[in-house]
């Protein structure tokens, strides 16, 4: 058996040595890293828009700011669904500004070919993050896309593969008289021949909670920029109805 | 393999079958309930933990002489919480793609009772070389049985397999559905069990 002292000493030492290593990487890396999730939100703008990558591709951190500022325009809109030029939208922070809202353009020659706003709320053990995108008639979904949680892996954590994000492309967030009605993700499969299925997609075996979550702060999030689009929506009268 | 000695060998290939640290010892149960849903994910964290569990148990075994007895767990568990960061930090700053794929994976690795258990039954008894080798059979052993279970919940499951459908389209039409229980956590538990009793009860007859 060792002494107290030599125990107490060591111990200290390891648990030094330890921490001095961990914030020493920690400092060296913060930048890069920075950037990284920078670039990350960035790409699920655009993937959002459905500007992806090709199968097997990966772009570089430059190629994906290349084309954010080729097509994307950001602007803020307020809670009265005006557009503010006098706020920068780096200022904003998406999860806790109740007054000022971001939102990504997608420019294609000039045309808005679709908006990008963030979603953000509960799942079941973490906050997830990501973006819902709009076609220019700010009635039918674009895609949408989660770039950040903590859910399940193999459960919660399908809302970021295809297979559930694709389900959402096409599906409309207003009823047919143009009320928000936003989407909502069932449990189990969506009965194509019913009156609701506009707005429904099918869920996650496994992770009603997560879901539960996600239809929730869609329409939370949704009704934030329901001023804005509903302006949009005025002016675009064409809006096509599949169902 | 005359490179190695008796003990080395037995020290990297005995954790494969025959003192398998998932369906023998009953260690690391939690992470293979956890991940083993789909086998890809089975196949990030069998890497993922391999790593970690060489790497520590080569650190551990070169200082072993220096740790004192009575907070000797404290600074295993140090040491391993410590190497998962750094190994997340790195990834987290080089392929950030990996990092996000790893997520909880990797905070699941520290609280993996076989990481800690080879360290201290192993690791503080034996030299570097063999315990790297225990690490790494211990590892492989774990992935085994992990990417087994995953295998069959997979299948059953979602009717797939590495993410590609396995099961034709008109057997679903024949009335064919996926089996629900087998992505929550006790279809694991029931796989599981039926590899631990095939090993222990029926594996073991033939053996002898």
């Amino acid at each position: 058996m060792r002494s107290n002292t030599y125990t107490l000493i060591f111990t200290s030492l390891i648990t030094l040595i330890l921490g001095f290593l961990l914030s020493f990487t920690y400092t060296q890396l913060k930048s890069m890293q920075e950037e990284n999730l920078a670039v990350d939100i960035r790409k699920n703008i655009l993937r959002a828009l459905d500007i992806r990558e090709e199968k097997n591709e990966e772009w570089s951190n430059e190629k994906v700011q290349d084309l954010f500022n080729k097509y994307i325009k950001a602007e803020v809109v307020s809670k009265n669904g005006l557009i503010l030029n006098n706020i920068n939208i780096e200022n904003i922070d998406a999860e806790y500004d109740s007054i000022n809202f971001p939102i990504y353009y997608k420019l294609n020659d000039n045309q808005i070919d679709g908006y990008a706003i963030p979603v953000i709320g509960r799942g079941l053990w973490s906050t997830l993050y990501g973006y819902l995108a709009l076609e220019p008639d700010a009635s039918t979904v674009k895609g949408i896309q989660f770039y950040s949680h903590k859910e399940t892996p193999g459960l919660g954590a399908e809302i970021e593969k295809d297979w559930f994000t694709n389900n959402f492309i096409g599906k409309k967030i207003v009823n047919p008289n143009g009320e928000l009605v936003s989407i909502e993700v069932l449990r189990g499969k969506v009965d194509e021949l019913s009156n609701e299925a506009y707005h429904q997609v099918d869920g996650i075996s496994g992770a009603t909670m997560t879901t539960k979550g996600v239809t929730q702060f869609l329409l939370e999030d949704l009704q934030k920029y329901e001023p804005f689009f509903k302006k949009i929506r005025t002016e675009v009268k064409e809006i096509t109805w599949l169902y | 393999m005359a490179i190695l000695s008796k003990k080395s060998r037995s020290a990297l290939y005995d954790p494969l079958v025959k003192t398998n640290p998932i369906s023998l010892s009953v260690l690391g149960i939690c992470s293979a309930l956890a991940v083993t849903i789909r086998v890809d994910q089975a196949l990030i964290m069998t890497g993922a933990v391999i790593f970690v569990l060489s790497t520590s148990n080569t650190i551990i075994s070169v200082i072993r002489k220096y740790i004192p007895s009575r907070t000797r767990i404290i600074i295993q568990l140090a040491i391993i919480a410590g190497l998962v960061s750094l190994i997340d930090q790195v990834l987290m700053a080089y392929m950030y793609n990996m990092s996000k794929q790893l997520s909880v994976f990797v905070s699941l690795i520290v609280t993996n009772c076989i990481v800690m258990g080879r360290a201290d039954a192993y690791a503080m008894q034996n030299p570097a070389g063999n315990s790297f080798l225990d690490g790494l059979g211990n590892g492989f052993g774990y992935g085994a049985i992990l990417i087994a279970v995953a295998f069959f919940r997979e299948l059953f499951g979602s009717g797939t397999i590495y993410g590609i459908s396995i099961i034709p389209e008109f057997v679903y039409n024949l009335g064919y559905e996926n089996l629900g229980l087998m992505v929550l956590s006790p279809g694991a538990f029931i796989v599981l069990g039926l590899i631990v009793w095939f090993q222990k009860e029926i594996w073991k007859e033939k053996v002898k």
